[in-house]
């Protein structure tokens, strides 16, 4: 027998031991399980890290909340029977190679039955794979739809279309504002939120000064993005649907530049930071499209998120504050309409969920009842569509100021936006 | 020198055992290993080629562009003009290459660092021009549903090229070709004036080289090869945008290139292969998704410390030990019999 002093430790034996140590969740650790049959695997297909993981990893976070209230109750009664939650996440880096070999672990090895995804450059990745298994497939962009897509749903942010209910709020509140200036990154997220932004002033008469400003993804120096801007002296500063890295240092560079007027934006990701870096009474007024769900408006009874307040509580206590962002809920909302969905289908079946999910052409959003919508924009209703909030900065919080309804807007415009649409190459019917 | 053109029975066993190891490794792996897998064949082209180049002693920052035209070179001669894929993922090579040839014009008045950036930025001018055109290039969403590689159907047999395994088979065919075209031609007289450019420019114009001429022939035969994996990447995928080709892939080939090692044909192969593995099967694997670019850049900094010259290094090192130790043996043996 070795006593434990005779054990001596040298490199060899240390880098052998630290390589077993990290080859063996790869070569398989027995693992704890639970009856399959009652185990419900969800597929969370998002960036997780790199620039855009903003718009993923918040979301993986309120999934886990999610999952861990929902098997602390009992699970999901499906068929008469509790079913556990669990999520299997892959990050795909916001790259189509890496989402098909995501999509491929998820479905063929993990055995998920519905898949969350962030959507845009992704999705083409995974398009044939999620039409060849009948996969049921969420995105946040519902750009990514066409009228092949048909196991393809967009069931909680019609993006960038919700962003006409910021303009259409500022307009009936601040009708002194006569014109904007818009700039986006030239990417496939920025393009089609421009043509939403300019048929919303349109609508909205307001002038926007010159043409959209788009800069390159890769630009790391703002000052010149925002002289240009500012030059036009705008009463209006439209930020569109840029990452969190460029509206941070975009705001700090409108203040430095003494900008006072008007700043609107489709999101205002990790917005203490940029209070912080600029002062409370620069960011006062400031719109954007994404509650903190501490709100107290979200507790009307017409929200069916279940617990906003609760939910964002635990999600300070888990993550902290600064981390919410306007990912945080969403695949949680996504995932209280699956669950519906399932249980009504008393099945976890992509098809029967789907089939359940558009019973009837309504659906329950996250912010209200909710129709199946785009056939117009997207060429097929795949979209959920119904109010909206405008958030509103004050005094360095993130405030409701009213829930606007897209429908009523699109009833009124919608030949406006599909113009726009059209003009910058965004209908579906002109994507290559 | 007389070059060695016979191959060893321990070679030949050698390369018997890859080939076994090639031809099964598709039904060892899981399913989303078998998609890396595609990928990672991809590329070893793409590295190899990029390494031709280097022999003249020239870094391009415009090698994954180059990849990108052949990419969307091949798609849309197979969407827009109807030519069947095969044809198209020639065609879309042949682009590269010839791109290559126009751009060599002004990029070889320069040397050096000065050719680096004068790279990037005809680089990023062919990637801003994919950006621009929404028609035919499909703007920053790029272009989606590309044909992918017919499938074959002989009545008893049936290839769907779409599954992994499939089109891993089609890739490692065309990628072993082409690596034995890239090896003749290092191992050829024009191969051995890339070399002497690389060390001795001057002295190889005042022989009688042209410098010009075997740079731009280096970079268009690279531009080449990296087309054809651009061209099998993009038929698989069935989606190309220009992010997929910009600075950031740029940056893994250098860092697979250079932690591979560049002095033996060898070495980015062995690059892509090892960090390819670190970080999407073992990184992937212990669950640390969201820490890999963490540890990805703690493996590489440990590399450069560790092996300078790369992981063929270790190879060579490997060699010389094998080499010294039957040396030994045979002069053991020799000592032995003559006591």
């Amino acid at each position: 027998m070795t006593s434990a002093s005779k054990i001596s430790l040298n490199r060899r034996t240390l880098l052998c031991g630290a390589a077993s140590a990290a080859l063996m969740p790869v070569v398989g650790f027995p693992r704890a399980s639970f009856a399959q049959e009652d185990v419900v695997k969800i597929g969370f297909l998002a960036p997780l890290t790199g620039p855009v993981a903003a718009w993923g990893k918040p979301g993986l976070d309120g999934c886990k909340i999610w999952a861990d209230w929902m098997n602390e109750a009992g699970g999901i009664e499906i068929g008469g029977k509790p079913h556990r939650i669990e999520f299997a996440s892959y990050d795909d880096e916001d790259d189509a190679g890496k989402a098909r070999a995501g999509a491929t672990q998820l479905i063929r090895e993990s055995d998920v039955k519905f898949i969350m995804m962030l959507g845009g450059n992704s999705w083409p990745g995974v398009e044939e794979i999620a039409a060849r298994q009948g996969m049921l497939v969420s995105t946040l962009l519902p750009s990514d739809l066409t009228p092949n897509t048909e196991t393809l749903i967009a069931p909680c942010e019609v993006h960038p279309i919700y962003n006409v209910t910021g303009v259409d709020w500022l307009a009936a509140n601040r009708p002194e504002l006569k014109t904007a200036v818009i700039c986006a990154q030239d990417d496939a997220l920025g393009k089609p939120s421009v043509a939403t932004y300019l048929a919303a002033f349109e609508a909205a008469g307001i002038e926007v000064l010159g043409d959209p400003l788009f800069f390159d993804p890769a630009t790391t120096d703002f000052a010149p993005v925002m002289t240009q801007l500012l030059a036009k002296n705008p009463d209006i500063l439209c930020l569109d649907t840029c990452y969190a890295d460029y509206v941070h240092p975009l705001c700090e560079q409108a203040f430095q530049q003494g900008y006072k007027g008007q700043i609107i934006s489709c999101t205002l990701d990790f917005y203490q930071r940029i209070v912080e870096r600029t002062s409370k009474e620069f960011m006062e007024g400031v719109i954007f499209q994404f509650p903190d769900f501490d709100d107290k408006a979200l507790n009307d009874p017409r929200i069916n998120f279940r617990k906003p307040n609760d939910f964002y509580a635990e999600y300070v206590k888990r993550y902290g504050a600064t981390e919410w962002s306007a990912v945080s809920w969403e695949y949680s909302s996504i995932m209280d309409l699956w669950a519906d969905a399932a249980q009504r289908a008393g099945s976890v079946e992509p098809a029967d969920v789907l089939k359940a999910m558009k019973e009837g052409g309504k659906g329950k959003h996250a912010f209200g009842e909710a129709r199946w919508w785009g056939k117009d924009l997207f060429g097929l209703d795949n979209a959920l569509v119904g109010d909206w909030p405008v958030v509103v900065i004050r005094d360095g919080k993130a405030t409701i100021a009213e829930f606007r309804s897209i429908p009523d807007w699109w009833d009124k415009h919608g030949p406006l936006l599909i113009k726009h649409m059209t003009d910058l190459g965004q209908m579906w019917s002109q994507r290559t | 020198m007389h070059e060695r053109n016979t191959i060893s029975g321990a070679g030949w066993i050698g390369i018997l055992a890859l080939a076994v190891v090639l031809l099964a490794v598709p039904h060892l792996v899981s399913f989303s290993q078998q998609e890396l897998l595609v990928f990672l064949t991809i590329n070893v082209l793409l590295v190899v080629s990029y390494r031709l180049l280097t022999l003249t002693g020239e870094w391009s920052l415009a090698h994954v562009v180059m990849m990108g035209v052949g990419a969307y070179g091949s798609a849309l001669y197979s969407k827009l003009f109807g030519f069947p894929v095969p044809l198209a993922m020639l065609a879309g090579a042949v682009t590269a290459g010839l791109i290559a040839t126009v751009l060599s014009f002004p990029l070889f008045r320069m040397k050096g660092f000065y050719f680096l950036i004068g790279s990037f930025a005809a680089g990023e001018v062919i990637r801003l021009i994919w950006k621009r055109f929404t028609d035919p290039f499909g703007g920053p969403k790029g272009i989606q549903r590309i044909p992918g590689f017919p499938e074959i159907d002989l009545g008893f047999l049936r290839v769907d090229f779409y599954q992994p395994e499939n089109y891993y088979y089609f890739v490692l065919a065309v990628v072993l070709v082409s690596l034995w075209v890239l090896y003749r031609i290092e191992r050829s007289r024009i191969g051995l004036t890339f070399h002497a450019i690389h060390w001795q420019d001057k002295l190889s114009e005042s022989v009688g080289i042209d410098t010009f001429g075997h740079r731009m022939l280096a970079f268009v035969v690279a531009s080449f090869f990296a087309g054809v994996a651009g061209a099998l990447y993009a038929h698989y995928l069935s989606t190309v945008n220009p992010n997929q080709f910009n600075v950031d892939t740029m940056v893994y080939v250098l860092i697979w290139t250079i932690v591979g090692g560049t002095s033996r044909w060898y070495g980015p192969i062995l690059g892509v292969i090892a960090l390819t593995i670190i970080d999407e099967v073992i990184l992937r694997g212990i669950g640390a998704d969201q820490w890999r670019p963490l540890l990805y850049g703690a493996i590489l900094i440990c590399a450069i410390l560790f092996l300078p010259n790369g992981l063929e290094s270790l190879v060579i090192r490997a060699g010389e030990a094998l080499r010294g130790r039957s040396a030994s043996a045979v002069t053991g043996a020799a000592g032995a019999e003559q006591e």
